[in-house]
């Protein structure tokens, strides 16, 4: 028994292989730790199982559709995947979980979780950002400012690969980046008009985790624009092209895949976690595996879940969750379903290559007191891609010949634009255990509950009339927007549920993604977000990551855990 | 069916006026023979049945998109594609729309022309699919809210998933459009090149 448990004995233990979980793999094996990755999903070699990237749109039998069948077994995930990227997204009929209220939970079971579908949008938080909580009361405050992260920024940003523009602006800081993406015609069209329209608002390159020039040991965007079937290039950023390589050629890192984590075990004498407690996804299996670190990077939702499913003597509602927030504050961002318009003009100019990029109008509202706005507080920033028409949306008349002809050549120019905005930490919106209902290996299911707030909606309602004020300025037709906003959860940018704070009684972590009840647990996924921004988060959980993991290398070196 | 047939054989009238009229109601698909059965068309499809018109769809596709100075939809197989695609993706209601929508079809043609669509001349041809077109007018807002309720007219499917299945097949997309795999740079600002063909892929 003893060589067993030695066998299953490491420095540290990573839960989950996703976007925050392949950070803190590389950060502790290449600090030394020899680590252990346990990954719920399958796993996903890169190049080598990114089975359709290389597939032409001839050689789908559906073409990009998902058939009823997968339909049925999808009825979540399906908004979400076509054909060509399905099998990166799990089948809700394997994993259920309850929608006490309509909330999407999109999710990616394997070796990289969803850093392999990631929308790649980069932006830092800025001290807008950090006291907004403080600010205006909601929720509590952040632990650190902008000065606390702005090297992890630069640190993370340095090896990801982000494109961007240095824009000077002091609510999204700039980075450290490669090339922009550069803007189309009708793109630049839409920039300059803002310009001479709007004194409040600017129309900026999107940041992209997309490599614009080669990067030593991964490649170089194609401009295929088929991300998210995995790039056989290592085009973009994920853990599977990035992180989790460089955790291999360390030497320190295995890598457990199929493992669903049951509970993190606590040891009452010790007051600390002394392992974590998995189940053999195929066989079903239980096993504990040891370590004196733990990190939790599971998504704000799943890790939740495991600290709630971890309960002991000193823990009866979950580890870590003496202050009973636990699961709650869960945030996404607020989507509207987005505006678009055509355009006459600029018939003579077109694009070659599929960018995998969009253009970013950056938050405009309540930045100061010129900017303030009276119907909510807070803010959102609006994504935009400019485009030709062609056959999929280009209005064709009649048959035959002359049919043809009209399918042959570009239509007109054409933008969307769909804001995203933040949502206020609140208490209400949660997850919990179902007592009753278990999935296949007896785990209890995730309940989810959330609904939109008067703020996030007034907000909604906003960015759609400044999108089709925006459209109109620059004298776009046919303008006009989908009334009806997606479900909760669409923006797939779920956090909150084990927020960092200074205090203890209302917060779950410390200022070093640190469980204030239990020192060697660690969450720095989703979950820690103390409030949620507008911007899209991924690159903000890897340079807290990185920054955890930084501090807990120390403290275990100086056995403080 | 025989006594069907003759029933909708119509003298002294504007012939095409009168097809126009069968075929209208066909392209909502709830007044043929069999939609009635199927009113609303949310019953159960039965489905595995479009294989036997594998003939008549080739046919029906090859007139929306003909062979030019490019192949057509018929050489792009796109026959192939519909049935695959309204057998496995559709939802019930399409599918007894677009069974009902072929079925009816033939009827008229035998009724007009008689012979079955692919047997009918060129201009026969022609002749129904312009029929079905005017009347499938998918923009009004009555047709919109018909597609709701009912599911989209058996013409509006049809001609939306041959333009579909043409240009994402390899003859579509590299004959008649333009399609680059790798395209390696992106150039955000072209000059449109005379007769430059559109990109098959976004």
């Amino acid at each position: 028994m003893k060589n067993q448990t030695e066998k299953n004995t490491f420095d540290a233990i990573v839960v989950g292989s996703g976007i925050s979980g392949g950070w803190a793999a590389k950060e502790l094996t290449e600090g030394g730790l020899k680590t252990l990755v346990l990954e719920r999903g399958r796993n996903v070699e890169h190049v080598t199982d990114y089975i359709t990237a290389l597939k032409d749109p001839w050689e789908f039998k559906h073409r990009t559709h998902l058939t009823k069948e997968e339909l049925k077994e999808r009825p979540v995930q399906s908004s979400h995947c076509d054909a060509g990227d399905k099998h990166f997204y799990v089948k809700d009929s394997e994993h259920p979980y309850v929608q006490e209220k309509p909330f999407k939970w999109i999710r990616g079971y394997q070796v990289g979780g969803r850093s392999l579908t990631w929308g790649r949008q980069s932006y830092r938080f800025s001290d807008l950002d950090f006291e907004a909580n403080k600010k205006d009361g909601h929720g509590v405050d952040w632990p650190i400012r902008y000065e606390d992260l702005k090297e992890w920024y630069d640190y993370v940003e340095a090896y990801v690969g982000i494109s961007g523009s240095l824009e000077a602006l002091p609510h999204l800081p700039d980075g450290v980046f490669l090339p922009a993406i550069p803007m189309n015609a009708i793109e630049q069209h839409l920039k300059e008009s803002v310009r001479e329209q709007y004194t409040d608002r600017v129309i900026i390159n999107g940041r992209f985790a997309n490599l614009t020039s080669y990067k030593e040991g991964r490649g170089q965007c194609m401009n295929r624009n088929l991300c998210s079937r995995g790039c056989p290039f290592s085009g973009y950023f994920s853990s599977n092209s990035s992180t989790l390589l460089d955790a291999y050629d360390s030497g320190n890192l295995t890598l457990r895949e199929n493992s669903i984590v049951k509970e993190v075990v606590y040891d009452e004498a010790t007051k600390k976690a002394v392992g974590v407690k998995i189940i053999d996804a195929i066989t079903k299996e239980e096993i504990t595996y040891y370590a004196k670190l733990i990190f939790l990077n599971a998504s704000a939702i799943a890790t939740a879940s495991i600290l709630l499913n971890s309960t002991s003597t000193s823990f009866p509602k979950g580890l870590g969750n003496s202050s009973l927030q636990v699961g709650h504050n869960l945030m996404d961002h607020v989507v509207n379903e987005g505006t678009y318009g055509t355009y006459d003009g600029l018939l003579d100019k077109y694009y070659e290559g599929r960018t995998p990029g969009l253009i970013y109008i950056p938050r405009f509202q309540n930045l100061d007191t010129k900017t303030e706005n009276t119907d909510f507080v807070r803010g959102y920033g609006i994504q935009g891609k400019g485009e030709r028409e062609n056959w999929e949306s280009k209005p064709v008349k009649g048959f035959g010949a002359a049919l043809k002809a009209q399918l042959e050549t570009p239509g007109k120019w054409k933008i969307s634009l769909g804001g995203r905005g933040e949502v206020l930490p609140n208490y209400e919106n949660k997850i919990s255990l179902d007592p009753k209902k278990k999935d296949q290996w007896g785990l209890p299911l995730v309940k989810v509950h959330f609904e939109y707030g008067a703020n996030d909606l007034a907000m909604m309602d906003h960015m759609t009339k400044a999108s089709e004020d925006i459209l109109v300025k620059a004298g776009f037709k046919s303008v006009g927007s989908y009334r009806n906003s997606p479900p909760p959860g669409s923006a797939v940018h779920e956090m909150g549920t084990a927020r960092m704070g200074d205090d203890p009684k209302t917060s779950v972590l410390n200022k070093n993604n640190q469980m204030h009840d239990v020192k060697n647990v660690f969450i720095t996924d989703g979950s820690c977000m103390t409030s949620s921004g507008c911007q899209n988060p991924s690159l903000t959980y890897m340079a807290l990551t990185a920054r955890a993991c930084k501090f807990a290398i120390q403290q275990f070196n100086s056995d403080q855990l | 069916m025989g006594t069907l047939k003759k029933g909708r054989l119509i003298k002294n009238m504007d012939r095409r006026k009168a097809i126009g009229g069968i075929l209208a109601f066909t392209g909502v698909g709830v007044a043929s023979f069999a939609g009635f059965k199927f009113f609303y068309g949310n019953s159960k499809a039965k489905r595995g049945q479009l294989k036997n018109y594998e003939s008549l769809i080739s046919e029906l596709v090859a007139v929306i998109i003909p062979a030019t100075d490019t192949p057509g939809a018929k050489e792009a197989k796109v026959q192939v594609y519909v049935i695959d695609y309204m057998e496995s993706c559709s939802s019930n209601k399409e599918y007894n729309n677009f069974l009902n929508g072929l079925t009816d079809l033939q009827e008229t043609c035998l009724s007009e022309y008689d012979t079955n669509f692919e047997a009918c001349t060129m201009a026969q041809k022609i002749e129904a699919i312009e029929i079905l077109d005017i009347n499938s007018g998918d923009n009004d807002l009555l047709t919109k809210i018909d597609n709701k309720i009912r599911g989209r007219s058996f013409f509006v499917i049809l001609k939306s998933l041959t333009i579909e299945g043409y240009c994402s097949s390899e003859i579509g997309a590299t004959e008649l459009l333009a399609y680059v795999p790798v395209p390696v740079n992106y150039k955000a600002i072209t000059t449109l090149a005379p007769n430059q063909k559109a990109w098959a892929t976004r």
